[in-house]
């Protein structure tokens, strides 16, 4: 899967897109950004709740594909801009981590 | 002719060396938990058994209640053999007066008692008398080598570093030798306290060291291991910091951050993986998970950290690169 299969199949909005053809081929939950760091695979989608623009050092350390913001949070500015520097690719849902991660699996992702 | 032989063994003069520089370390660390045990109501035979089979030279013997009530050795099973006891129960012929260590009695203690008794092996007893491990020299060994997979200072070297204060930021913690701070092959100042800021010098750090060709595997861990580090300076130290990196003969990369802030006032307990001294704001910013120097010890093949109060934190870690060059299919986003 690509970061654009994300939007197009499970309806993800896309906030920050900077290297769509990007490939997504697994995932990680995770609001503790030690954790993330410590857990996250190459490649994956991040599902978190947190919105600050430390996110983006973490995805980039990590090469997570794309972050997926969950339970309708918005990031903050300083993030977007973060991120349109750095080439880390946003998207945001109303969904909590769970469902999103369900949403992932009808759409046939295999993480 | 042969010289005779030494009255002391090999073991016994590396544990005295080493017993310098753990002399603290708890008896609760150093003993096997798994310890085999039986009921007085066996016999000596099963004790024997037990014994051939595991390897062992030495059961403690307990209620049903885990308590220890007795011991039975080597030295009591071959009295048995000679006299043909054998086969009658073990509480007749246990050691009942066992000579017992407490869980937080230190290193020091317990190899003295070592040298007092001459026992190979002590139980580990809690004020209720329940048995919690056992410890013979060889888990001393152990605990103390599974304690230098994390090289941790707390030694005469970190005491002598600590008096002349400067001295301490001038040498390598893993080597001993003069850090030579102008020969870095990259060098970041950690010059902000705003949280918002972290994972800068990381990234700067990760774009140096594809630069250079290194694998992506080995990019990945020692920008992990350097961002976790970068973290605590920003959000522990109140001051700021350095890092260095070092790229030896392209097989070993060395990363070394300081910082002249608060430093950390038990390093024990901030190895413990979840603990954290983080403040509640930058929690909700999901820092302060309690997990940022397991990661760094996970990333790195050595790591060393050295601290004071009011002095500042060094933090060493060595890389080993076993990759080589990186692969061409690296995406140029």
């Amino acid at each position: 899967m690509t970061v654009s299969d994300l939007t197009d199949k499970c309806g993800f909005t896309l906030v920050a897109g900077n290297s769509l053809e990007a490939e997504v081929n697994s995932g990680y939950v995770g609001d503790l950004l030690s954790d993330v760091m410590g857990n996250a695979p190459s490649n994956c989608v991040w599902m978190t709740v947190q919105s600050h623009q430390n996110i983006i050092a973490v995805a980039s350390i990590v090469n997570a594909s794309v972050i997926l913001l969950c339970n309708g949070r918005s990031f903050e500015d300083e993030t977007l801009e973060k991120a349109k520097s750095t080439g880390v690719n946003l998207m945001k849902t109303p969904l909590s981590s769970f469902e999103a991660c369900m949403k992932l699996f009808e759409a046939g992702f295999k993480g | 002719m042969m010289q005779p032989t030494t009255d002391k063994s090999s073991i016994d003069s590396l544990l005295e060396k080493l017993g310098e520089y753990f002399a603290d370390m708890p008896a609760s660390e150093l003993m096997n938990p798994n310890v085999l045990t039986m009921s007085k109501d066996r016999t000596l035979w099963h004790t024997k058994e037990l014994m051939r089979i595991r390897k062992i030279s030495g059961v403690p013997i307990v209620d049903q209640k885990r308590r220890l009530i007795g011991l039975v050795s080597i030295e009591d099973i071959i009295v048995a053999l000679e006299n043909e006891l054998i086969g009658e129960r073990i509480e007749k012929h246990m050691t009942r007066r066992v000579v017992t260590v407490a869980p937080d009695e230190t290193l020091t203690s317990v190899v003295a008692k070592f040298n007092r008794y001459r026992f190979g092996r002590f139980p580990v007893v809690n004020s209720e008398g329940t048995l919690l491990g056992i410890i013979t020299k060889k888990d001393i060994i152990g605990a103390i080598l599974e304690r230098f997979r994390l090289m941790y200072v707390h030694d005469e070297r970190r005491k002598s570093a600590l008096e002349g204060t400067t001295e301490w930021f001038e040498k390598s913690l893993i080597s001993g030798d003069y850090v030579e701070k102008d020969s870095a092959n990259f060098a970041f100042n950690i010059d902000y306290t705003d949280v918002d800021m972290v994972g800068i010098g990381a990234a700067e750090l990760k774009k140096f060291l594809i630069a250079r060709g290194l694998d992506e595997q080995s990019v990945r861990r020692i920008s992990i291991a350097t961002y976790e580090a970068e973290v605590n300076v920003v959000i522990h130290s109140g001051s700021e910091g350095t890092i260095y990196c070092w790229m030896e003969n392209g097989k070993t990369v060395k990363v070394r951050v300081e910082d002249t802030g608060k430093g950390i006032e038990n390093i024990e307990q901030a190895l413990k993986e979840g603990y954290s001294t983080a403040s509640d704001h930058v929690r909700e910013l999901g820092f302060g998970a309690g997990m940022g120097l397991s990661n760094m010890r996970r990333c790195s093949d050595k790591m060393m950290v050295m601290s004071e109060v009011g002095k500042g934190v060094v933090v060493e870690m060595i890389f080993e690169i076993s990759g080589g060059k990186k692969d061409d299919s690296e995406r140029s986003n």
